[in-house]
Protein backbone atom coordinates (compact mmCIF):
# COMPACT_ATOMS: atom_id res chain seq x y z
CA UNK A 1 0.00 0.00 0.00
CA UNK A 2 1.11 3.70 -1.09
CA UNK A 3 2.16 5.48 2.36
CA UNK A 4 1.57 8.78 2.73
CA UNK A 5 3.48 11.09 4.81
CA UNK A 6 3.00 14.82 6.23
CA UNK A 7 4.96 17.45 4.89
CA UNK A 8 3.46 20.93 5.99
CA UNK A 9 1.80 22.22 8.49
CA UNK A 10 -0.21 25.40 9.21
CA UNK A 11 -2.48 27.00 11.63
CA UNK A 12 -4.52 29.92 13.17
CA UNK A 13 -6.09 28.99 16.62
CA UNK A 14 -6.92 30.04 19.51
CA UNK A 15 -3.70 28.74 20.80
CA UNK A 16 -1.23 30.42 18.19
CA UNK A 17 -1.28 32.10 15.25
CA UNK A 18 1.09 29.70 13.61
CA UNK A 19 2.17 25.70 14.25
CA UNK A 20 5.65 26.80 16.12
CA UNK A 21 3.63 29.39 18.47
CA UNK A 22 0.52 26.71 18.96
CA UNK A 23 2.78 23.65 19.81
CA UNK A 24 5.07 26.06 22.44
CA UNK A 25 1.36 26.60 24.00
CA UNK A 26 0.12 23.50 23.39
CA UNK A 27 3.13 21.73 25.62
CA UNK A 28 3.33 24.36 27.69
CA UNK A 29 -0.25 23.99 29.00
CA UNK A 30 -1.51 27.89 28.04
CA UNK A 31 -5.44 28.02 27.76
CA UNK A 32 -6.67 30.30 25.50
CA UNK A 33 -10.08 29.90 26.95
CA UNK A 34 -11.25 33.82 28.05
CA UNK A 35 -14.31 36.11 27.90
CA UNK A 36 -15.64 36.60 24.16
CA UNK A 37 -13.64 39.52 23.27
CA UNK A 38 -14.48 40.02 19.18
CA UNK A 39 -18.11 40.06 19.23
CA UNK A 40 -20.63 41.09 21.34
CA UNK A 41 -22.81 37.82 22.52
CA UNK A 42 -26.12 39.33 23.45
CA UNK A 43 -28.56 37.24 24.84
CA UNK A 44 -26.41 34.53 25.78
CA UNK A 45 -25.53 33.53 29.04
CA UNK A 46 -22.14 32.23 28.07
CA UNK A 47 -19.66 34.61 28.15
CA UNK A 48 -16.27 32.71 27.14
CA UNK A 49 -14.97 31.03 24.28
CA UNK A 50 -11.88 30.35 22.47
CA UNK A 51 -11.30 32.99 19.73
CA UNK A 52 -8.40 33.47 17.56
CA UNK A 53 -6.54 37.08 18.42
CA UNK A 54 -4.42 39.86 16.85
CA UNK A 55 -5.72 38.44 13.33
CA UNK A 56 -6.39 41.78 10.98
CA UNK A 57 -7.86 40.05 7.48
CA UNK A 58 -6.64 43.97 6.41
CA UNK A 59 -3.04 43.05 6.90
CA UNK A 60 -3.10 39.69 4.64
CA UNK A 61 -6.31 40.45 2.19
CA UNK A 62 -6.80 42.38 -0.35
CA UNK A 63 -10.37 44.39 -0.04
CA UNK A 64 -11.80 42.49 -2.39
CA UNK A 65 -11.05 39.46 -0.96
CA UNK A 66 -12.15 40.62 2.31
CA UNK A 67 -15.64 41.17 0.51
CA UNK A 68 -15.44 38.14 -1.16
CA UNK A 69 -14.71 35.20 2.39
CA UNK A 70 -16.88 35.01 5.43
CA UNK A 71 -14.20 34.31 8.47
CA UNK A 72 -13.89 31.15 7.67
CA UNK A 73 -12.41 31.04 4.52
CA UNK A 74 -10.04 34.21 6.09
CA UNK A 75 -8.96 31.12 8.62
CA UNK A 76 -8.56 28.58 6.09
CA UNK A 77 -6.20 30.64 3.65
CA UNK A 78 -3.96 31.75 6.56
CA UNK A 79 -3.32 28.45 7.94
CA UNK A 80 -3.19 27.39 4.40
CA UNK A 81 -0.48 29.57 3.31
CA UNK A 82 1.61 28.88 6.68
CA UNK A 83 1.33 24.85 5.49
CA UNK A 84 2.43 25.53 1.73
CA UNK A 85 5.38 27.56 2.83
CA UNK A 86 6.37 25.27 5.39
CA UNK A 87 6.69 22.64 2.60
CA UNK A 88 8.17 24.24 0.36
CA UNK A 89 5.92 22.96 -2.30
CA UNK A 90 5.78 24.57 -5.92
CA UNK A 91 2.98 23.55 -8.10
CA UNK A 92 3.57 23.93 -11.28
CA UNK A 93 4.88 21.42 -13.83
CA UNK A 94 1.59 19.81 -13.67
CA UNK A 95 1.70 18.90 -10.04
CA UNK A 96 -1.47 21.35 -9.66
CA UNK A 97 -3.28 19.07 -11.49
CA UNK A 98 -2.32 15.83 -9.29
CA UNK A 99 -2.94 17.90 -6.12
CA UNK A 100 -6.58 17.51 -4.22
CA UNK A 101 -8.11 20.12 -1.60
CA UNK A 102 -10.22 18.47 0.80
CA UNK A 103 -11.49 20.82 3.84
CA UNK A 104 -13.47 20.19 6.38
CA UNK A 105 -16.24 22.76 7.88
CA UNK A 106 -19.07 22.10 10.26
CA UNK A 107 -21.23 24.63 9.03
CA UNK A 108 -19.19 27.15 6.53
CA UNK A 109 -19.97 30.77 6.79
CA UNK A 110 -21.61 31.42 9.91
CA UNK A 111 -21.02 34.60 10.88
CA UNK A 112 -21.66 35.98 7.36
CA UNK A 113 -25.51 34.19 8.03
CA UNK A 114 -25.44 35.84 10.89
CA UNK A 115 -25.22 39.06 9.54
CA UNK A 116 -27.74 38.46 7.09
CA UNK A 117 -30.15 37.27 9.48
CA UNK A 118 -29.46 40.31 12.05
CA UNK A 119 -30.00 42.75 8.37
CA UNK A 120 -33.04 40.92 7.64
CA UNK A 121 -35.17 40.65 10.59
CA UNK A 122 -33.76 43.25 13.24
CA UNK A 123 -32.99 46.13 10.65
CA UNK A 124 -35.53 45.41 8.26
CA UNK A 125 -33.03 45.37 5.10
CA UNK A 126 -34.46 45.59 1.65
CA UNK A 127 -31.02 43.68 0.29
CA UNK A 128 -28.11 41.67 2.18
CA UNK A 129 -24.18 41.60 0.59
CA UNK A 130 -24.43 39.92 -3.13
CA UNK A 131 -21.69 37.83 -1.57
CA UNK A 132 -23.75 36.27 0.84
CA UNK A 133 -23.66 32.96 -0.94
CA UNK A 134 -20.44 32.34 -1.84
CA UNK A 135 -19.26 33.51 1.46
CA UNK A 136 -21.42 31.32 3.04
CA UNK A 137 -21.20 28.12 1.25
CA UNK A 138 -18.99 25.20 3.45
CA UNK A 139 -17.14 24.03 -0.08
CA UNK A 140 -15.86 28.18 -0.22
CA UNK A 141 -13.01 27.80 1.54
CA UNK A 142 -11.93 24.79 -0.51
CA UNK A 143 -12.61 27.01 -3.42
CA UNK A 144 -10.35 30.24 -2.28
CA UNK A 145 -7.68 27.61 -1.71
CA UNK A 146 -7.84 26.21 -4.84
CA UNK A 147 -7.98 29.60 -6.89
CA UNK A 148 -4.86 30.78 -4.39
CA UNK A 149 -2.82 28.47 -5.20
CA UNK A 150 -3.85 27.47 -8.73
CA UNK A 151 -4.52 23.78 -7.54
CA UNK A 152 -6.89 22.24 -10.01
CA UNK A 153 -6.75 18.91 -9.17
CA UNK A 154 -9.98 17.26 -7.66
CA UNK A 155 -11.38 19.61 -4.67
CA UNK A 156 -14.05 19.08 -2.23
CA UNK A 157 -15.36 20.02 0.99
CA UNK A 158 -16.05 17.48 3.96
CA UNK A 159 -18.60 18.23 6.74
CA UNK A 160 -19.70 16.00 9.57
CA UNK A 161 -19.88 18.32 12.37
CA UNK A 162 -17.01 17.83 14.86
CA UNK A 163 -15.46 15.08 12.89
CA UNK A 164 -15.24 17.18 9.22
CA UNK A 165 -11.55 17.73 9.07
CA UNK A 166 -10.84 14.12 10.23
CA UNK A 167 -13.37 13.27 7.34
CA UNK A 168 -11.20 15.54 5.17
CA UNK A 169 -7.66 14.24 6.29
CA UNK A 170 -9.13 11.05 5.88
CA UNK A 171 -10.64 10.84 2.69
CA UNK A 172 -7.48 12.87 1.41
CA UNK A 173 -5.58 9.66 2.21
CA UNK A 174 -7.62 7.79 0.31
CA UNK A 175 -7.17 9.53 -2.88
CA UNK A 176 -3.34 9.67 -2.25
CA UNK A 177 -3.05 5.95 -1.70
CA UNK A 178 -5.55 5.22 -4.59
CA UNK A 179 -3.01 7.06 -6.75
CA UNK A 180 -5.48 9.72 -7.89
CA UNK A 181 -3.31 12.28 -6.44
CA UNK A 182 0.22 12.46 -5.33
CA UNK A 183 -0.72 16.21 -2.90
CA UNK A 184 -3.28 16.98 -0.88
CA UNK A 185 -4.11 20.33 0.63
CA UNK A 186 -6.61 19.25 3.92
CA UNK A 187 -7.25 20.02 7.01
CA UNK A 188 -10.81 22.26 8.34
CA UNK A 189 -11.95 25.55 9.44
CA UNK A 190 -14.60 26.98 11.52
CA UNK A 191 -15.53 30.48 12.67
CA UNK A 192 -18.97 29.81 15.25
CA UNK A 193 -18.38 32.47 17.70
CA UNK A 194 -21.40 34.57 16.55
CA UNK A 195 -24.48 35.49 18.87
CA UNK A 196 -26.91 33.42 16.30
CA UNK A 197 -24.53 30.49 17.09
CA UNK A 198 -23.74 30.67 20.69
CA UNK A 199 -27.40 30.54 21.51
CA UNK A 200 -28.04 27.44 20.09
CA UNK A 201 -25.46 25.89 21.23
CA UNK A 202 -26.39 27.15 24.91
CA UNK A 203 -30.24 25.59 23.88
CA UNK A 204 -28.37 21.99 23.36
CA UNK A 205 -27.47 22.44 27.31
CA UNK A 206 -23.83 21.56 26.44
CA UNK A 207 -21.42 24.74 26.76
CA UNK A 208 -19.72 25.14 29.91
CA UNK A 209 -19.88 28.60 31.57
CA UNK A 210 -16.45 28.87 33.09
CA UNK A 211 -13.65 26.96 31.77
CA UNK A 212 -13.62 23.61 29.87
CA UNK A 213 -12.84 20.87 32.24
CA UNK A 214 -12.24 17.53 29.78
CA UNK A 215 -12.63 14.01 32.26
CA UNK A 216 -12.81 15.99 35.56
CA UNK A 217 -15.48 15.39 38.07
CA UNK A 218 -18.16 18.38 38.09
CA UNK A 219 -17.01 19.37 34.81
CA UNK A 220 -19.43 22.13 33.36
CA UNK A 221 -19.38 21.08 29.50
CA UNK A 222 -17.35 22.37 26.17
CA UNK A 223 -16.19 25.90 25.26
CA UNK A 224 -16.87 26.99 21.50
CA UNK A 225 -13.45 27.93 19.72
CA UNK A 226 -12.31 28.77 16.06
CA UNK A 227 -9.66 28.67 13.79
CA UNK A 228 -8.31 26.69 10.70
CA UNK A 229 -5.61 24.00 10.58
CA UNK A 230 -3.88 22.97 7.21
CA UNK A 231 -1.72 19.82 6.51
CA UNK A 232 0.02 19.01 3.65
CA UNK A 233 -0.19 15.51 2.60
CA UNK A 234 2.17 13.37 0.18
CA UNK A 235 2.54 9.78 -1.28
CA UNK A 236 5.54 8.83 0.82
CA UNK A 237 7.32 8.94 -3.02
CA UNK A 238 6.57 11.99 -4.03
CA UNK A 239 7.97 14.15 -0.98
CA UNK A 240 11.18 11.73 -1.11
CA UNK A 241 11.85 12.46 -5.40
CA UNK A 242 11.60 16.06 -4.05
CA UNK A 243 13.60 16.24 -0.72
CA UNK A 244 10.50 17.25 1.32
CA UNK A 245 10.77 17.60 4.93
CA UNK A 246 8.47 15.22 7.06
CA UNK A 247 6.73 15.32 10.11
CA UNK A 248 4.94 11.98 10.44
CA UNK A 249 3.41 9.56 8.45
CA UNK A 250 -0.63 9.25 8.48
CA UNK A 251 -0.99 5.46 8.89
CA UNK A 252 -4.10 5.12 9.35
CA UNK A 253 -7.56 6.35 9.30
CA UNK A 254 -11.47 4.59 10.46
CA UNK A 255 -14.75 5.83 9.67
CA UNK A 256 -18.31 4.78 10.95
CA UNK A 257 -21.56 5.72 11.99
CA UNK A 258 -23.42 5.07 15.44
CA UNK A 259 -27.05 4.85 13.54
CA UNK A 260 -28.36 5.25 16.99
CA UNK A 261 -28.52 9.00 18.69
CA UNK A 262 -28.51 12.75 17.04
CA UNK A 263 -26.29 13.38 20.37
CA UNK A 264 -25.86 10.94 22.36
CA UNK A 265 -22.52 9.28 21.50
CA UNK A 266 -21.91 5.31 21.94
CA UNK A 267 -19.15 3.35 23.55
CA UNK A 268 -19.49 0.84 20.42
CA UNK A 269 -18.75 3.12 17.68
CA UNK A 270 -16.49 5.24 19.30
CA UNK A 271 -14.45 2.02 20.05
CA UNK A 272 -14.85 0.28 16.16
CA UNK A 273 -13.53 3.78 14.33
CA UNK A 274 -10.21 3.47 16.73
CA UNK A 275 -9.96 -0.44 15.72
CA UNK A 276 -10.59 0.43 12.22
CA UNK A 277 -7.85 2.99 12.21
CA UNK A 278 -5.78 0.49 14.05
CA UNK A 279 -6.05 -1.97 11.75
CA UNK A 280 -5.78 0.42 8.63
CA UNK A 281 -2.52 1.38 10.17
CA UNK A 282 -1.11 -2.08 10.54
CA UNK A 283 -0.81 -1.67 14.41
CA UNK A 284 -1.98 -3.48 17.45
CA UNK A 285 -3.07 -1.52 20.58
CA UNK A 286 0.28 -2.26 22.50
CA UNK A 287 2.13 -0.42 19.51
CA UNK A 288 -0.26 3.41 20.68
CA UNK A 289 1.57 5.52 23.00
CA UNK A 290 -0.64 8.50 23.41
CA UNK A 291 -4.32 9.25 22.21
CA UNK A 292 -5.73 13.12 21.75
CA UNK A 293 -9.43 12.24 22.64
CA UNK A 294 -12.07 13.71 21.21
CA UNK A 295 -12.39 14.82 24.95
CA UNK A 296 -15.31 17.76 24.91
CA UNK A 297 -15.71 18.30 28.35
CA UNK A 298 -19.31 17.57 28.33
CA UNK A 299 -20.87 14.89 31.18
CA UNK A 300 -21.83 12.98 28.33
CA UNK A 301 -18.51 12.92 25.83
CA UNK A 302 -15.92 11.82 28.56
CA UNK A 303 -16.78 8.55 30.41
CA UNK A 304 -18.41 6.95 27.07
CA UNK A 305 -14.75 7.84 25.43
CA UNK A 306 -13.50 6.54 28.11
CA UNK A 307 -15.31 3.05 27.99
CA UNK A 308 -14.22 3.00 24.56
CA UNK A 309 -10.50 3.70 25.10
CA UNK A 310 -10.74 0.94 27.54
CA UNK A 311 -12.64 -1.79 25.32
CA UNK A 312 -10.31 -1.48 22.43
CA UNK A 313 -7.01 -1.65 24.60
CA UNK A 314 -7.44 -3.81 27.11
CA UNK A 315 -4.91 -3.73 29.89
CA UNK A 316 -2.99 -1.08 27.58
CA UNK A 317 -5.49 1.68 28.47
CA UNK A 318 -3.43 2.13 31.61
CA UNK A 319 -0.43 2.35 29.50
CA UNK A 320 -1.64 4.92 27.56
CA UNK A 321 -1.35 8.94 27.67
CA UNK A 322 -4.69 10.28 26.65
CA UNK A 323 -5.17 14.04 26.61
CA UNK A 324 -7.91 16.88 25.47
CA UNK A 325 -6.19 19.63 23.69
CA UNK A 326 -9.90 21.47 23.62
CA UNK A 327 -9.16 22.15 27.13
CA UNK A 328 -6.46 25.04 26.01
CA UNK A 329 -8.19 25.61 22.29
CA UNK A 330 -11.69 25.37 23.07
CA UNK A 331 -13.84 23.35 20.51
CA UNK A 332 -13.56 24.81 16.79
CA UNK A 333 -16.26 22.14 15.77
CA UNK A 334 -15.44 21.08 12.35
CA UNK A 335 -11.99 22.14 12.57
CA UNK A 336 -11.21 20.79 15.50
CA UNK A 337 -9.64 17.25 14.29
CA UNK A 338 -6.96 19.60 11.75
CA UNK A 339 -5.47 21.09 15.24
CA UNK A 340 -6.02 18.13 16.78
CA UNK A 341 -4.05 16.54 14.03
CA UNK A 342 -1.70 19.02 14.34
CA UNK A 343 -1.04 18.61 17.95
CA UNK A 344 -0.63 15.22 17.49
CA UNK A 345 2.00 15.39 15.17
CA UNK A 346 3.83 17.85 17.54
CA UNK A 347 3.61 15.42 20.30
CA UNK A 348 5.29 12.82 17.92
CA UNK A 349 7.88 15.07 16.98
CA UNK A 350 8.44 16.33 20.60
CA UNK A 351 8.05 12.62 21.94
CA UNK A 352 5.18 14.73 24.85
CA UNK A 353 1.85 14.12 25.53
CA UNK A 354 0.05 17.97 25.79
CA UNK A 355 -1.36 17.76 28.82
CA UNK A 356 -5.48 18.49 29.54
CA UNK A 357 -5.66 21.36 31.82
CA UNK A 358 -8.77 22.66 33.57
CA UNK A 359 -8.77 19.52 36.14
CA UNK A 360 -11.09 20.50 38.91
CA UNK A 361 -11.70 16.74 40.77
CA UNK A 362 -11.35 13.45 39.85
CA UNK A 363 -14.58 11.28 37.91
CA UNK A 364 -14.72 8.12 38.78
CA UNK A 365 -16.30 7.27 35.03
CA UNK A 366 -13.06 8.59 33.89
CA UNK A 367 -10.14 6.69 35.03
CA UNK A 368 -7.10 6.83 32.26
CA UNK A 369 -3.92 8.68 32.33
CA UNK A 370 -5.29 11.85 31.20
CA UNK A 371 -1.80 13.87 31.53
CA UNK A 372 -3.71 16.86 34.04
CA UNK A 373 -1.58 19.99 34.11
CA UNK A 374 1.66 19.33 32.46
CA UNK A 375 2.73 17.68 29.65
CA UNK A 376 4.45 14.49 29.60
CA UNK A 377 7.69 13.38 27.82
CA UNK A 378 6.95 9.96 26.57
CA UNK A 379 8.65 7.91 23.97
CA UNK A 380 5.65 8.04 21.30
CA UNK A 381 5.87 5.87 17.93
CA UNK A 382 2.37 5.91 17.03
CA UNK A 383 -0.74 7.81 18.10
CA UNK A 384 -4.65 8.33 17.63
CA UNK A 385 -6.30 11.64 16.77
CA UNK A 386 -10.03 10.97 17.85
CA UNK A 387 -13.04 12.89 17.15
CA UNK A 388 -17.12 12.02 17.16
CA UNK A 389 -19.49 14.15 16.09
CA UNK A 390 -22.89 14.48 16.74
CA UNK A 391 -24.99 12.35 15.15
CA UNK A 392 -22.58 9.21 15.73
CA UNK A 393 -20.47 10.25 13.22
CA UNK A 394 -17.35 8.80 14.28
CA UNK A 395 -13.85 9.59 12.05
CA UNK A 396 -9.91 8.38 13.72
CA UNK A 397 -6.70 9.02 12.09
CA UNK A 398 -3.39 7.05 13.42
CA UNK A 399 0.02 8.98 13.18
CA UNK A 400 3.06 7.17 13.21
CA UNK A 401 6.81 8.71 13.48
CA UNK A 402 8.55 8.47 10.02
CA UNK A 403 11.11 6.07 9.62
CA UNK A 404 12.61 5.61 6.14
CA UNK B 1 -49.20 19.12 43.55
CA UNK B 2 -52.48 19.89 41.58
CA UNK B 3 -51.80 23.15 40.61
CA UNK B 4 -51.36 25.51 37.09
CA UNK B 5 -47.39 25.09 37.21
CA UNK B 6 -48.09 21.35 37.82
CA UNK B 7 -49.87 20.92 35.54
CA UNK B 8 -48.49 22.50 33.04
CA UNK B 9 -44.90 20.77 33.36
CA UNK B 10 -46.71 17.13 33.27
CA UNK B 11 -48.41 18.44 30.29
CA UNK B 12 -45.21 19.33 28.55
CA UNK B 13 -43.60 15.94 29.57
CA UNK B 14 -46.03 14.39 28.02
CA UNK B 15 -45.89 16.04 24.49
CA UNK B 16 -42.28 15.25 24.39
CA UNK B 17 -42.28 11.75 25.52
CA UNK B 18 -42.15 8.92 22.67
CA UNK B 19 -44.20 7.05 24.70
CA UNK B 20 -46.81 9.06 26.79
CA UNK B 21 -48.33 7.44 29.88
CA UNK B 22 -51.98 8.13 30.71
CA UNK B 23 -51.24 9.93 33.53
CA UNK B 24 -48.10 11.49 35.09
CA UNK B 25 -47.22 11.60 38.86
CA UNK B 26 -44.42 13.19 40.67
CA UNK B 27 -42.84 10.40 40.88
CA UNK B 28 -43.04 9.13 36.84
CA UNK B 29 -39.44 8.55 35.92
CA UNK B 30 -38.56 10.14 32.91
CA UNK B 31 -36.67 7.55 31.45
CA UNK B 32 -38.98 5.12 32.00
CA UNK B 33 -41.35 6.84 29.68
CA UNK B 34 -39.00 7.30 27.11
CA UNK B 35 -37.32 11.04 27.58
CA UNK B 36 -33.85 10.51 26.76
CA UNK B 37 -31.66 13.57 26.62
CA UNK B 38 -32.80 14.84 23.33
CA UNK B 39 -36.33 15.26 24.84
CA UNK B 40 -35.87 16.48 28.10
CA UNK B 41 -33.75 19.83 26.39
CA UNK B 42 -36.59 20.03 24.47
CA UNK B 43 -39.08 19.67 27.37
CA UNK B 44 -37.25 22.17 29.56
CA UNK B 45 -37.01 25.20 26.29
CA UNK B 46 -41.00 24.83 26.37
CA UNK B 47 -41.26 25.54 30.28
CA UNK B 48 -38.38 28.13 30.05
CA UNK B 49 -40.53 29.76 27.23
CA UNK B 50 -43.89 29.08 29.07
CA UNK B 51 -42.97 30.42 32.21
CA UNK B 52 -39.97 33.20 31.26
CA UNK B 53 -37.30 31.69 33.82
CA UNK B 54 -33.97 29.84 32.71
CA UNK B 55 -33.42 26.33 34.11
CA UNK B 56 -29.45 25.85 34.84
CA UNK B 57 -27.49 23.08 33.64
CA UNK B 58 -27.36 20.24 36.52
CA UNK B 59 -24.57 21.56 38.75
CA UNK B 60 -24.50 25.00 37.59
CA UNK B 61 -26.60 26.41 40.59
CA UNK B 62 -26.23 25.90 44.02
CA UNK B 63 -29.49 27.41 44.97
CA UNK B 64 -31.72 24.60 42.93
CA UNK B 65 -30.68 21.15 41.61
CA UNK B 66 -31.29 20.32 38.23
CA UNK B 67 -30.38 17.45 37.93
CA UNK B 68 -33.81 15.46 36.69
CA UNK B 69 -34.86 11.80 37.22
CA UNK B 70 -38.66 11.97 38.36
CA UNK B 71 -41.33 14.17 36.97
CA UNK B 72 -41.53 15.91 40.46
CA UNK B 73 -38.32 16.51 40.30
CA UNK B 74 -39.06 18.78 37.29
CA UNK B 75 -41.45 20.67 39.18
CA UNK B 76 -39.60 21.14 42.27
CA UNK B 77 -37.11 22.79 40.88
CA UNK B 78 -39.34 25.20 38.03
CA UNK B 79 -41.40 26.13 41.71
CA UNK B 80 -38.01 27.43 43.16
CA UNK B 81 -36.91 29.47 40.08
CA UNK B 82 -40.52 31.08 39.26
CA UNK B 83 -40.02 32.30 43.22
CA UNK B 84 -36.03 33.20 42.69
CA UNK B 85 -37.16 35.16 39.74
CA UNK B 86 -40.32 36.75 41.84
CA UNK B 87 -37.73 37.84 44.59
CA UNK B 88 -35.21 39.46 41.78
Amino acid sequence: MMRVVVTGLGCLSPLGNNTNEFTKNLLGGICAIGPVENIEVLQARTKIAAEVKNFSPQKHFTKSQISQMDRFSLLALMATREAVTDANIDFSNGLAERTAIVYGTGIGGQQTQDDNYRQLYAEGAKRVHPFAIPRTMPSAATSQISMEFGITGPSLATTSACASAAHAIGMALLMLRSGMVDVAITGGSEAPITPGSILPWEGLRVLSKTTCSPFSGKRGGMVLGEGAGTLILETLDHAQQRGAKIYAELSGFGMCADACNLVKPSIEGMARAMSLALSDASLVPSDVAYINAHGTGTPQNDPVETSAIRKVFGDHADKLLVSSSKSMHGHLLGASPAIEAIATIAAIQEQCAPPTMGFIEPDPDCDLNYVFGKSQEQEIDSALSNSFAFGGLNAVLAFKRFLD
Amino acid sequence: MSDETTEFIFSALKANAPTPPDTITAETELELIGLGSLEVVETIFDIEEHFDITIPNPGESDDVSTDFKTAGDVVEAVKQLIALSKQS
